[in-house]
Parts: C-alpha cells; structure tokens; sequence
C-alpha cells in the first residue's frame, strides 16, 4: 500500500470554476464602513494623496482563491496510502485472535483489522469475523454471519481478547462449515503463540483462498508468567517466552494488595532460552505482602500471576526448649527442617510462642499441658491459628494416665491411653504402611508413600466423628492423622512421633507435603474439600484486575481446578480474607511461536499504515484561512481594533516572565538547615552587620576548637523575608540606626520565639542599668520590638545555668564590660530554656577578627583576658541555646558531693 | 453615579482662585461689586490719600490724617464694580457626537467649561448670564443652579453661532462651540457684538476624531446635520490633507477673533477640561493685564 489517491475525483472539476471567482472578487471592492462625522463639510472634496483601491487587494484575492481550492480539493477526499483492492469473488474471511495472548498487541491486531476491512470496504466485499477464543461458556468460538465491511468493523470493535486459551479446533471447524461461492481471502491476525491446531487451521483457511497471516514481531509476544514454587524459600518467577533467539530483559513487579509496587526484579533470557526467571529479595514481612506480580506492560493476563496465601510464607512456631539433649535427632530438628521450606520457624517454650503468636504452632510431643497453658492454646486456635500436635513417648505416658483420671486432653478425636506398638519383639503386626488418603480431608490428593513405616502410635478412640475427622490413615484403617475445626482455626494430631523414634515419616517427603497443607490451613486458604468459591477479582483480557464479569462462575474447589474459560476466568476467588488464586501459568502450556505454517501461506508483521484522509484537514485548513480573510476584510475597513494585535503581543511577551523569589527563600532555607550555623539579625547598618558576622564567624571557630559543636559560617538574616526558625541562636545586635520592623519580620521573630528559638540581642552598649533605662539603645530596643512579645525578664544571677553550661562564668564581658545580663524569666514563663537573652557589653565587637586572625575592635578595659572571657561567653550562649537546661543539674553537684563524702 | 455636569464644572473651576475679569472700560453706573479696579472709585477698600484740592467735598477730608500735619487730606477709595459676563454653547446636533465611547459628547464637554467658568465668575463676584435665554445677569447663590437647568432644558435650539441679539456694553461675552461653519460667518457674527463695544472669547470644543481623523479603509462618511455624504475609499489617504484643513480652518478662526479684539482657545474633548478653563483663566488674564 502507499501513494495518494482521491475517493471523488469528478469534484475536482469544480476547479474550473476558479477564475470565474477571480474575475467576480476581483471587481467587488470590499464594503464601506458607515460613520457619522461632524466635520463633513472640511472633508469634502479631499481627494486622496494616493490612487485608491477601489478593487479587492491581490493578496485578498488569493487568499479568497485558494479557500476555495482548499475547499474542493477536501471535498475530493485525497487518501494517503489507499487501501488496496481485494482479489477473487468470495468474501473476506478474518480470524482474529482473542485468546490470552492476544492482550499483548490488541491495538496493533485491531488496526490490521481495520486495514483489511478497508480494503474489503474499497472492493465491496462482505467479511466474515471470527474469534478464536469463546466469549461465553456454552458457546464454542464461530464464524459471523458475511457482513458487509461497515457491520462488520462494528463486530471487530466489539471483540475484546479473553484471559483463557483460544480454541482453534473448533475455529476450524467453523472454517470448515463456511459456504460461499468463489475464492476468498483469508486473513488469519495471529497473536503469534503456537496453540493446538494451528496448522490445521491454517491448512483449512488456505483452502478457503490465499491466507495471509499476520503475526507480532517475536519481543512483542505475549509472555506467560509462572508464580514462585509455594516450597521455595527464595521468591523466584518463571517467565516463558514465545521463541528464543534475542537476549532480552524484561521487568517483573511485586505488588501488594492495594496495588502499590513492592519490588521489582528483572527476567533476563539468555539468547537460547525461552524461560527466565526473577528473583525477589524480600524480607519476610514485605513479601507476605505480595499479592500478584506482573510483567511490566505485559497487557495480557498471562503476564501476571495473582498469588493467595499459599504463598505466604508463614510464621511457625516449633514449642521446645532451645537447647535439646540431642538436636541431631530430635523431633524439633525435624521439624524445622521439614518446615523451613516453606515457613519461617522459631523455636521456642510455648508459653512464649503464644505470646507471638504464629501462624502454625507445633507441639511435638507435648505431654500433659498445664491447664492455664491448654486454655490460650485453645483460644489461640479459636483465632484462628493452627495447632499441629505430635504424639510421643511423654504425650502416650500422659494418656496412660490419664485413663485413671478420665481427664480430657485436648485432642481432635479422644484418645485411648496408651500407645500401640507394631513390628517390636513382642507384637504380631508388621509395621504398617500409610494408606491412601481420604478424599474429605485436608491432605487430600496426596500420594501415600509406599516406603513409611509407622511403628508406633497412639489410637484414636473409636467413635461417631473419628471416621471424618481422620485425614490420613494406616492400611489397617487406624487414624494417623486427625483434625478438628476449633472456632476459626484447626487443631490437628499426627498420631505418631515427629521424630524418627515411632516411625519413618519424618524421614520422607510425605512429612514435608502433610505439614505444607496443614500449614497452609491457617492461613486464610480457601477451604478445600467441598464447596465453592464465588469468583472474588478477575483478570481481564489485558491482565488487569477486575471486578466479576461476564459468566464467571464459582470454582469448584474439591476436584482439580476446571479448564480456564468464561466461566472460569483467572484471578481470585473466593469470599473474606480466604482468597484462593486461580492462574494461567500452571493450566495453560508454555508459549510456543507461530512457525509451524504451510508452505504457500503469506507471513506479515502487524504493522502497516493506515490509509490517511487528507480531506478533513484540508477542509480545516480552508476554515481556518476563511477567519483570516474575515480578520483581513475587517482590517481594509478599519474597524479590526489596533489594540488586539498589542494585547496579543503583550500576552506572549508576559508568558515568559515567571517568579522568583519564592525559589530564593527556599535556597536560603535549605542552606540554612544543612548544618548547625549561627545567624545574626542584618540591621542593615553595614558595619554593625559586618561586626557581626566576623563575631559570630570567630565564635564558631572557637566552637569547633574547644566543643562538639561546629557550626558552619554563619548567615545573616533579613527579618521578614529569610525563614528564620532553622537557626537555633539569633544574634541581634541593636542599632539606633535600624528601621523599624515591618509587619512580616516581627510576625517572623514571634515564629522564632515560639519555635523555641534563642534570640541573643546586643544593646552594645555598656551603660550600668541600660535595660530599664533611657539611654539611646535601650530606646531603640523598644522601638524595634514593639510588636514582638518580649517576655519578663531577670537579671542573670550566679547560679543561672549560663553562667556554667560550658565554662564556669562569674561575669559577661564583651567589647566593654559592667553591662548586666538578662534573661528571659522561666520561672514566671514557665518555658525550659529563655528564648531571649539581653546582653550589653558588645560581644560580637570582641569576638570578631579578621582574615588573618587579629582581632577587629580593642577591648576596655583591655586585655587578652577580657577577649578570651568574651569567647567564653560566646560559648556559653551557643551551648545554653543548643542544649537548654541540662547543665543545670550541676547546681546540684555539691550537695552530691557532700552526699558522697558521708 | 454619574456626576451631573454642574458637579462636574464645579469640581473641574474648584482648583482656580477666583477668576477676576478685567474690565477696560466700563461705564459709569455699572453696579457695585467686590470687583477692585486699582483706580480711585467709589468702593469701601482704601485706596490713597490726596492733598486736599479746591473742589473736593468737605466730607472727603481724612480728619485723622490731617490733624497728624499742617496740610489737609483726602481718603479715597478703590473703584469696585462688577462685570456682566454672557455665556453661550453651541447645542446644534453636531456638539451631540464623539468618536467613541472614551471622550464625552462635545456639547457635554462645552456645558461643563460653560458651567465651570460661570462658577467662577461669581466666585470671583461677577454676574453672568445664559446669552439668548433673556435672563437677567445675576452674582447670587442661585445663578448657578438655575443656568445648568436652563442648559438642560435648552436642547432645541440648532444654530451654529449665537443669535445677533443686542447685548449691553462693555458686557463680556463667553461663546463655546465646534465652529465648524465656515470662519467668514463666524467673524461676521462677532463684529457684530464688537460693534456693540462687546469684548468676547471663543472656546472651540473639538473631538480628538475631528482633528486626527483616525479612521482607515473605505469609509463613507455621514454628517450630522443633514449635509450629505462622502464616500472616501481609503479614509487614511485623506488623512494630511484633512489635518491641513482643520489646522486652516483652526487658524482662520484665531485670525478673526484677533481681528476683533477677542480671544480664542481651542479644546480636544479627549484633554481634561481643567486645562482648556486653565486657558481661557489666562487667556481673561491677560486681557486684564493690558488694562
């Protein structure tokens, strides 16, 4: 297929009529637009400086000319890539694939079907559909009635792919029933998955005509997903392809019960290989979470696998003391052998494995239980666990005892006391064999092994419910294993010993497979063994989890599971948290690749190219110049307003401005709080903030010198406009020079304050009494923090925790000293740490030096002393705004000392 | 809401001082007004003393002043005397257009600086009336009211120029209108007042369409007062010409009240209307400056 060609092409001749077009636009000048002038009289008899033009503008014409071009040419309907006719007489004959692997190209399977329809549409040819697989569960696949092309694109639109096989064998027999005259074409849109009878269908289609059958490129095939082996401790997929021959990977996703991904692992085919498989690595508690893992896109039901709790890996608890006599052959080594496949185990007393409570709890020869120990087991199962007991020597030892008593054990069936010996010295029985298991019972399906011995055990005593109680069973008809439905979970007795003393069952594999199935009880499986599971979701055709659709019916659950079809889709069944996964990959066989075709068949991807109709467009395209000539008319006549065309440039000029200084505080913020920094409040007096940062910059220095703390550079805060609550301190140095604070920066030191944030304001300014008083810093203190909420203040007295969080301090000096300390009041605030700190001896102007390390400012009275003091200070503050009040048990200290002396 | 055009004239005079007409030659017996003349009147404002002279009545003798020396004087007076200002509009229905809807109607633009002005002039002391109304000039708080309800109810009318009617002399007048008719009959019409010893203004209201002539393409254009109309094919090649016309006829208009002694003020509707009362404010001024 390809070329342009025209579905009307006699319309074309309305092309002729162009130039008489031309000639009538072109003598009729555009209207005259009507307006009322005052100032008429001026005006008349003005003639223009230029020739007017009283004809239609040329450009106008063209514009005009080709609108109508346009026009009849989209009316023509040019295609691009026509469809190509058909050959011979008979109909259309087209099967289209909807088994489960169709899924995976239904877009490509329904466009080739589209393609071929046109080409029947384009010969006038009646079609004939027919689906491979069955839409409903009575109904085997079959052939439509011949339908012309457009009925017939409607059939096709309807068809869905279906999460079951397709059914080609009686696809051929419809095949076969078809009556029509003539040679037809036959188009087989394969999913490209070999299935039984292909070749004989292919044989009959070409029987039919030519047969073309249409088929995905081999990656695009439909994959079959296996679920993990329920045995394997490693949660491991099998992923099948159709045909080798290409390395490929290919992404498996976990996911839990609400959807969401748990993990993801890769399927990577080796370029021979026509299975991978993925591997999950999973903590146990993640992956009890898994409920379906699926090919990533796989689109078809056979690329997921839904998983019910068989899956789950369960929690069994083995009650024995740790450390027994001999772990080699103990019942408890055994058992956890035979368990650790498939659960994880915890051997402990069982007191403590009922405080945990397990999944599956196994008492192997437990004894006579305590009766508070025997009342939470019980209710334990009543909860819905599962209790697997095991007889034994103690357990047959409490039975003989107890047929004193006549107490009552707990027991799925009552025992008789004692145990029974067979094939010792002094019996007359042959050890015996296990028997077939009962159809009723849990462990139903099982093979009995012929190779077990049981040499002892404990009987059940005879009575009305032991007979459908009993599981499994010895060939003289002696129960061997028992169970019991206890309130929502199961109490079950293997009659003999799990150790190899009584028997060899725990020996063989049939132990392994007994206590799987046990198992598998308490966790929310299904019940088998009579009954059905209504369906609960199901797969679609594209491998989506759906609610129940269509015929889906309950799954019987005492037989092996029904063929996959409409009525019995793949998915869950089941009612309540008992969910039962009913899947593809163990029903249906591997997928094999289509190859296996006659001689004389035309093999062809699914790709093609859709015819294009160029009318439409053309047609648009003719509209849209038509608003431009009434756009262009409305301009010739002045009325088009001059002021669009600058709104218009205007709004493309504004689309590119954007926003910024949102970004700049979260830049400021985020460096803020990547470390522990020291801020000052920027007074916007250059060299007050200059002091201060250099100050504060020396302290943190000093800080990481002598402590644990080791701020980064400090940063200077623009109150109101940077995020201040990331710093833990705030120098604030006051200037009488400062602005006064606007409504968002003290809106801001509020935040700070009550964020428990430290704010250290500096009067710098050494007057005794500056606080209260009238001097000039303390007048603009007040005037910059009228709308904050300066707590009551104390002076720091001796005993105040800042004068000992790091160095023990009987003074505050800065720059200057003599200036009084105060601090915020916690005893009347009732706060743990002072969130203001209001100092006066100019500590920044001491602690700041420059870049080679000289101090900034002179210190008065002077000396090293006082700077070193100043730092002290510093340090002190930092770690009084970073720790609070924990040094303050050193106000205890003497008493504890003196405590001590004594 | 809207405000009323007399709101709007008093809003668009209040900025003003109170607009003093000069006077050049008035006549005796005009009636007294707070109106100074800076010449010896009678009036109550000081104005000099004079030496005594044979003739002066004895009663015009300043005691005070004279007892202070040996010779006698004189206490004269300021001359104070009120102007008589006629206003007119042209309310033909070419002042009833704008060229759209941003700028007001001409005639509401020539109502407002007529109103604006007449606020001023009593503020400034002076009577005013409407000119072809037959009302009596008058200063008091009600003139003001009264000539924006006569503004109101006289829409009839249609002439271009106000009427030849007499008008008394040394009256000012106040004529405010497009112009539009040709400026030979414009003139005629004011030497007929300035044959009456009338001095006068003209304030030409004009709509920023009238002057730019904004429109494009085929444009048949219409008059407003039945002249016709003219079919222009490409309205924005008239455009020099016309402009070039309009300043012509502009000018020719200027030329003739500077013929005849009068002033002239041209106004666009689309200017705020402070700026055309501000030049006419001047354009007073001045006149009393020559006096």
């Amino acid at each position: 297929m390809g070329g342009l060609a025209l579905a009307a092409p006699w319309l074309l001749l309305a092309l002729a009529a162009l130039p008489a077009l031309w000639w009538l636009l072109r003598v009729t000048p555009p209207a005259a637009r009507r307006v009322r002038f005052p100032a008429l009289r001026l005006l008349m008899g003005l003639q223009p400086r230029e020739e007017t033009a009283a004809r239609t503008p040329w450009w106008l014409l063209a514009l005009r000319l080709s609108i109508a071009a346009l026009l009849i040419v989209g009316l023509a309907d040019p295609v691009v890539n026509p469809p190509e006719r058909l050959h011979g007489d008979g109909p259309l004959v087209l099967v289209i694939d909807t088994g489960w692997p169709a899924g995976a190209t239904w877009g490509d399977t329904r466009a080739a079907a589209r393609r071929w329809l046109d080409r029947a549409a384009r010969s006038g040819k009646r079609v004939v559909v027919l689906p491979t697989a069955r839409a409903a569960p009575d109904t085997p696949p079959g052939a439509s009635r011949a339908l012309d092309p457009a009925a017939a694109r409607e059939r096709v639109n309807a068809l869905e792919p279906h999460p079951w096989p397709a059914e080609l064998a009686a696809v051929r027999e419809a095949v076969d029933a078809l009556d029509f005259d003539g040679a037809a074409t036959a188009v087989w849109l394969s999913d490209g998955v070999d299935a039984a009878g292909s070749r004989e269908l292919a044989v009959a289609l070409q029987r039919l005509g030519g047969l073309t059958v249409h088929r995905p490129a081999p990656t695009r095939r439909a994959k079959l997903l296996a679920p993990p082996d329920t045995g394997d401790p490693s949660f491991t997929v099998t992923l099948h392809r159709a045909g080798t021959g290409a390395p490929e990977t290919v992404p498996v996703v976990a996911r839990g019960a609400d959807g969401r991904p748990v993990s993801t692992a890769r399927a990577r085919f080796a370029p021979d290989a026509a299975t991978a498989r993925a591997t999950f690595d999973l903590p146990l508690a993640l992956r009890n979470r898994v409920r379906r893992v699926a090919v990533r896109d796989a689109g078809t039901a056979g690329g997921i696998t839904v998983l019910d709790p068989r899956w789950r890996r369960q929690r069994v608890g083995i009650a024995a003391a740790r450390d027994a006599g001999r772990p080699l052959i103990s019942a408890p080594y055994y058992l956890e052998r035979a368990v650790r496949p498939f659960a994880q185990t915890r051997r402990a007393p069982l007191d403590e494995l009922l405080d945990a409570t397990p999944d599956v709890l196994i008492l192997p020869d437990a004894g006579r239980l305590p009766a508070d120990q025997r009342e939470r087991l019980r209710a334990h199962i009543r909860d819905g666990g599962v209790a697997i007991r095991f007889a034994g020597p103690d357990l047959a030892a409490a039975l003989a005892e107890r047929e004193n008593g006549q107490g009552k054990g707990l027991f799925p069936v009552p025992l008789r006391g004692g145990g029974r010996n067979m094939g010792g010295a002094m019996t007359w029985d042959d050890p015996a064999r296990i028997a077939a298991f009962p159809d009723s019972g849990s462990l139903a399906g099982l093979t009995p092994p012929a190779d077990v011995r049981v040499r002892k055990q404990v009987l059940a005593r005879p009575g009305p419910a032991v007979s459908e109680r009993t599981w499994a069973r010895l060939g003289d008809g002696t129960p061997l294993v028992t169970g019991a439905r206890e309130g929502d979970g199961w109490l079950v007795l293997v009659h003999t010993a799990a150790d190899a003393s009584w028997s060899d069952l725990p020996l063989s594999g049939t132990f392994v497979r007994i206590l799987r199935r046990v198992s598998q009880l308490g966790a929310g499986t299904a019940e088998r063994g009579g009954g059905t599971l209504p369906p609960h979701r199901l797969l679609d055709g594209f491998g989506e989890l759906v609610p129940p659709y269509g015929a889906a019916r309950a799954l019987p659950t005492d037989a092996d599971p029904p063929p996959l079809g409409p009525a019995h889709p793949p998915g869950l069944y089941g009612r309540g948290g008992g969910t039962h996964a009913h899947n593809l990959a163990p029903a249906v066989a591997a997928p094999e690749p289509l190859d296996d075709l006659p001689d004389g068949v035309t093999v062809a991807g699914l790709d093609g190219r859709d015819a294009r109709h160029l009318g439409p467009w053309l047609i648009a395209a003719a509209l849209a110049l038509w608003l431009l000539d009434a756009l262009a008319a409305m301009a010739l006549r002045g009325a088009l307003p001059r002021a669009g065309a600058a709104v218009l440039a205007l709004g493309l000029v504004t689309l590119g401005a954007a926003p910024a200084p949102a970004q700049d505080t979260t830049a400021f913020a985020q460096k803020a709080a990547e470390a522990t920094r020291l801020g000052y409040v920027e007074t916007g007096v250059a060299n007050v903030d200059r002091t201060a940062r250099r100050g504060l910059a020396a302290l943190s220095r000093t800080l990481a010198r002598r402590t644990s703390v080791e701020p980064a550079e400090p940063m200077g805060v623009r109150l109101g406009r940077d995020p201040v609550v990331v710093f833990p301190m705030l120098y604030w140095p006051i200037s009488r020079r400062q602005g006064a604070l606007s409504e968002d920066a003290a809106a801001a030191l509020r935040r700070f304050l009550d964020s428990g944030g430290t704010l250290v304001i500096d009067l710098r300014e050494a007057a005794p009494g500056a606080l209260g008083g009238d001097s000039p810093s303390a007048r603009a203190l007040r005037r910059l923090t009228r709308a904050v909420s300066i707590p009551p203040l104390v002076p720091v007295d001796s005993e105040h925790v800042l004068t000992k969080t790091f160095y023990l301090l009987q003074s505050f000096p800065g720059r200057t000293t003599g200036g009084r300390v105060w601090v915020e009041d916690t005893e009347r605030t009732g706060s743990e740490v002072a969130s203001v700190i209001i100092g006066a001896n100019d500590w920044a102007g001491a602690w700041a030096r420059d870049d080679s390390g000289e101090p900034l400012h002179a210190v008065t009275p002077g000396g090293s002393r006082q700077r070193e003091l100043a730092y002290r200070v510093g340090v002190n503050l930092v770690m009084y705004a970073l720790t609070g009040t924990y040094k303050a048990d050193q106000v205890h200290v003497g008493a504890i000392l003196e405590r001590l002396e004594q | 809401m809207t405000p009323t055009p007399r709101q709007r004239a008093e809003r668009a005079g209040a900025g003003l001082p109170p607009l003093l007409l000069a006077a050049e030659r008035v006549a005796a017996g005009v009636a007294p007004g707070v109106h100074g003349r800076r010449r010896v009147g009678s009036g109550e404002t000081f104005w000099q003393y004079r030496e005594y002279a044979a003739g002066d009545p004895a009663s015009t003798i300043d005691w005070r002043r004279s007892a202070r020396g040996d010779r006698l004087f004189v206490r004269q007076t300021e001359w104070e005397a009120a102007q008589c200002v006629w206003l007119w509009r042209d309310a033909s229905p070419s002042m009833a257009w704008r060229s759209s809807e941003t700028p007001p109607l001409k005639r509401e633009r020539a109502e407002v600086l007529l109103l604006a002005l007449a606020s001023l002039l009593i503020r400034g002391g002076e009577r005013v009336a409407l000119f072809g109304t037959g009302a009596r000039p008058s200063a008091d708080r009600n003139t003001l009211p009264r000539l924006a309800a006569l503004l109101d109810g006289s829409s009839g009318e249609a002439a271009d120029l106000p009427p030849p009617r007499p008008v008394a002399r040394h009256a000012q007048t106040v004529f405010v209108g497009d112009f539009l008719t040709n400026p030979e009959a414009t003139l005629a019409r004011m030497r007929t007042f300035a044959g009456q010893g009338v001095r006068g203004h003209l304030i030409q209201v004009l709509d920023p369409a009238e002057w730019e002539l904004p429109y494009r393409g085929r444009v048949r254009f219409e008059g407003t007062e039945d002249e016709g109309a003219w079919l222009a094919p490409r309205a924005e090649g008239l455009r020099p010409a016309y402009r070039a016309r309009i300043a012509e006829h502009t000018e020719a208009l200027r030329a003739a009240a500077r013929r005849v002694g009068w002033g002239f003020t041209r106004h666009r509707t689309d200017r705020p209307a402070t700026a055309a009362l501000l030049t006419v404010y001047h354009a007073l001024s001045a006149a009393r400056g020559r006096a």
